[in-house]
């Protein structure tokens, strides 16, 4: 179902970024290291003639071993899709923003770092963006514990100079 | 019919009749009272009244049921409206200026009431004859102005004083060509007094003869008043309530009477300046002819806010100066060539 | 003697305000009544969806979906259920194929009914707002009688729908759809053709095609801004492939043609719902699922043209009856960012008809 075309394209790419190529349900996924999430990004959005720029959805995920950065690509001008996964290190999670490539991509980096505790090196605005400035941990992750009712129903104390 | 046309005027003559000499200070301080205390009653009563006719109209206009529950179709919602404005809570933000709040919705009121002192309601039917009563109900109902400013900057709350100043640029600026409108009846009758421009529209309302001026005085007036398309000062959608934002209850009230008084007034004074006051066809008595004019008015400004969508504040500020103000310039120029020409022509006819 | 300078202060709007469309707040810096700068704040509804997804069946998340958009319900449980019919490779029969387009259609023109009608309260038009409020009552009286719910009829299953429609759907349906063309002109000369409107609206808040592909933004506000693309046709989903329909693109990019272009997709998805309702075979309404839902492990990534923008379900299997991951690509979410980026300089009464012309809803940017 895949282009050919994009297909020889994402095996340069992967060649270059030494990423595997894989395939599911029809749509190419190329796993990478996070270190090169940024490169494989950029040579993505430049492929000639199936240019996969529009970062679709950018989305946190945990795998109990390591983090997870999947880029969903598409285009607005063509049928190409591409799904890019950044593998991370649970304990240093830590990548380069795609802000630089797509303005857009500032909340959805965010949301990430609310949840998942993802730092984006060179965002412009890494705060939290659903909880709290002060909330402790980061949801999403698996091994997040989920407070009981008791300590639920407890009034978060207001800090000073608030 | 001539009973009934003096109706409230021979009321007030038996009234004076009780006294010995009937131009008593005595008799005029009771007459003044009483005249006070209807002029009063008119207005709350207009303001609830009309309160309950604009959503009736509004839903009218746009196809909902609207208020339906209380009486029958709802036309006992006003008394269920006040009783529930009463019994709010007042609230005084802690770091109001608590004078100056207070005392705001109860200054706006004074200077409505001030205003609806001088309006005929019919003949003879005035609480002031005031030689200058044109110029006395704008210097007046210009004061309001003050008043909304003193509720923004007290309320202390930043969509109140945003409220406050858009309150002042827009009255000062539409006070203006409100005013040169209202110049060439002025130009034409030779007089200020409210009741001897009546007169003089027995033969032929004033709106014949000043179409441009009617138009430009109800835009002003509709401006005056604070009401759609010109509610920049309210702007709930933007600024919340503006300078009421932080009133509740009778104070809140308050404001509202005054709006309403203020529509009242508008349209009084363009019924008595270009629709001919209470002169009309003499199966009805006079004072019957105005209110229904009035209504017409009003009708016409709850057609326009219903109807149309607030316009932006510069957009505002550039229709009053650039637009409204030279028009009403104009036609005060028109209507000196036209009397020049008149006098031409009747001198020589009459020559 | 200092003559004082003027200061910029900080208004918080929000999120108890009139217009901020639910619990969204900014926090508004102003010189007079020039904006200078705004920093959306989100957060105030946020549920935790994602997260409550995996302690979840897949069939106990389908209600979850409807909240997320609840202005246009079935869209967002069109996205879930096919992600995993996708997942398992199901069927689903052809009529429960063309009752959720209808459902997605119908609810596409209630959103743009509520975003055509909150676009004109914004700026007090309250005639033109209760018009569409009065016709979206008869959408929601469908899906009364379909499902029980009026916003969020929870009607779509994963291998087809709940159950058929009654047989009152169809002529409410019929005459809805005859009675729409007038309608829309009713709100075309009360709203947009009105002289104050356009003054309002017209080349206010420029979004230029470079910026909204760079911001990432979707679906109809994309559209306004020159850039012919809808999920519908580029990637066919369910069976929007068999109907005629156009893509309404206008070029002005500005808060006018973000309102106007929501009008002319309401006349597209009649189109789309006129054909429906020609074609729609008999037959059953829901395909042979097992009561325990197991994908097979892996990923899928599926995106809808949502009202507000282009949703995508990115789930994850791991064999069981839980999802590893469900991640939900929210329109709005994205489209907020558009509003610090073109709000510049404009007065706060444009603040509020742009933030009107964006058709967020907070339960999508909330998640």
């Amino acid at each position: 179902m895949a282009n050919e075309v994009l297909r020889a394209r994402v095996g340069e790419l992967a060649a270059r970024v030494k990423g595997e190529v894989g395939e599911s349900l029809g749509v190419l996924e190329l796993t990478i290291n996070s270190a090169e999430a940024i490169e494989a990004l950029t040579g993505a959005k430049n492929f000639v003639d199936v240019p996969c720029d529009f970062l679709h959805d950018l989305a946190g995920m945990d795998l109990e071993d390591h983090l997870e950065v999947v880029y969903q690509l598409s285009s607005l001008r063509g049928p190409q899709r591409l799904r890019i996964i950044a593998r991370v290190e649970r304990d240093n999670p830590v990548l380069d923003s795609a802000t630089c490539l797509w303005k857009g991509a500032d909340f959805l980096e965010r949301e990430a770092f609310d949840m998942f505790g993802l730092q984006f090196r060179g965002h412009p605005n890494l705060k939290r963006i659903y909880l709290w400035d002060d909330f402790e941990g980061y949801p999403m992750r698996k091994d997040y514990v989920i407070e009981s009712h008791e300590q639920r129903a407890v009034m978060r104390v207001r800090k000073e100079g608030e | 019919m001539d009973a009934l046309n003096n109706v409230f005027v021979n009321i007030a003559d038996a009234i004076r009749g009780l006294f010995a000499d009937s131009h008593s200070f005595g008799a005029d301080l009771t007459i003044n009272i009483i005249v006070f205390i209807v002029l009063f009653l008119i207005m709350v009563v207009a303001a609830l009244f009309l309160s309950l006719v604009e959503r009736k109209f509004a839903h009218w206009v746009s196809q909902r049921p609207g208020p339906n529950r209380v009486g029958p179709h709802g036309w006992f919602q006003f008394i269920a409206d006040a009783v529930k404005m009463l019994g709010k809570e007042d609230i005084t933000p802690a770091r109001a200026d608590k004078f100056l709040f207070k005392i705001a919705p109860m200054i706006l009121v004074g200077v409505t009431l001030m205003a609806f002192g001088v309006l005929p309601f019919g003949k003879r039917m005035v609480a002031i004859n005031l030689d200058l009563g044109i110029f006395y109900f704008l210097a007046i109902s210009s004061l309001s102005t003050l008043a909304l400013l003193m509720a923004g900057w007290a309320s202390n709350n930043k969509y109140s004083l945003l409220g406050g100043l858009r309150a002042v640029a827009q009255m000062i600026s539409y006070e203006i060509p409100l005013l040169f409108s209202l110049l060439g009846v002025v130009m034409i009758t030779q007089t200020f007094n409210l009741s001897s421009i009546i007169e003089a529209q027995k033969t032929v309302p004033f709106i014949f003869l000043q179409p441009l001026a009617f138009v430009i005085y109800l835009i002003a007036g509709i401006a005056e008043t604070n009401r759609a398309p010109f509610d920049q000062v309210q702007g709930e959608q933007e600024i919340v309530a503006g300078p009421f934002t932080e009133y509740s209850g009778l104070r809140w009230g308050l404001f509202m009477l005054a709006e309403y008084g203020n529509v009242v007034a508008t349209s009084v004074i363009a019924v008595s300046l270009f629709l001919g006051g209470w002169n009309g066809p003499g199966f009805l008595p006079g004072w019957l002819w105005f209110i229904l004019k009035i209504w017409s008015v009003i009708f016409l400004m709850m057609w326009i806010r219903w109807t149309f969508v607030r316009m932006r504040i510069d957009h505002l500020m550039h229709f009053a100066w650039k637009i409204l103000l030279p028009l009403s310039l104009a036609n005060i120029f028109l209507t000196g060539i036209g009397i020049y020409f008149y006098e031409l022509l009747s001198l020589r006819i009459g020559g | 003697m200092t003559i004082a300078g003027t200061q910029e202060y900080a208004l918080n709007m929000g999120p108890q305000h009139p217009s901020t469309h639910g619990v969204f707040r900014m926090v508004v810096h102003l010189d007079g009544e020039v904006v200078t700068k705004v920093e959306p704040k989100i957060g105030y509804l946020h549920r935790g969806l994602e997260k409550m997804a995996e302690s979840r069946t897949y069939t106990q998340f389908i209600p979850y979906t409807d909240r997320l958009d609840y202005l246009a319900g079935p869209h967002n449980s069109l996205g879930y259920v096919q992600a995993v019919e996708k997942l398992m490779d199901l069927e689903v029969p052809e009529r429960a194929e063309y009752l959720r387009v209808i459902f997605a259609e119908l609810g596409r023109i209630a959103s743009h009914l509520v975003m055509i009608a909150s676009g004109s309260l914004d700026i007090c038009g309250w005639t033109p707002w209760s018009y569409c409020f009065r016709d979206r009552e008869r959408i929601l009286d469908l899906f009364e009688m379909t499902a029980g719910n009026r916003m969020t009829p929870n009607y779509f299953r994963i291998g087809g729908v709940s159950h058929d429609v009654p047989d009152e759907f169809w002529p409410a349906l019929q005459s809805f759809l005859d009675d729409l063309p007038e309608n829309m002109e009713e709100y075309f000369g009360i709203f947009f053709g009105n002289e104050i409107a356009q003054a309002r609206m017209k080349s206010v808040g420029i979004l230029p095609k470079e910026l909204a592909e760079n911001l990432l933004i979707t679906g109809a506000n994309l559209r306004a801004s020159g850039v012919k693309y809808d999920v519908r046709k580029a990637e066919p989903y369910s069976i929007y492939d068999r109907f005629e329909f156009d893509i309404p693109v206008l070029y002005g990019c500005d808060t006018y043609d973000r309102h106007l272009l929501r009008l002319l997709e309401i006349q597209e998805s009649r189109k789309i719902l006129l054909q429906a309702l020609r074609d729609i075979p008999t037959g059953p309404v829901m395909a042979k699922v097992s009561k325990v839902i197991k994908p097979p492990a892996g990923r899928v990534y599926h995106r809808v043209e949502n009202p507000k923008g282009e949703m995508g379900w990115y789930l994850v299997s791991n064999g069981t009856t839980k999802p590893a991951r469900v991640r939900i690509r929210t329109g709005a979410f994205v489209n907020v960012q558009m509003l610090s980026e073109i709000i510049a300089g404009w007065k706060i009464q444009d603040l509020v008809t742009i933030f009107a012309s964006m058709d967020l809803v907070l339960g999508e940017v909330d998640k």
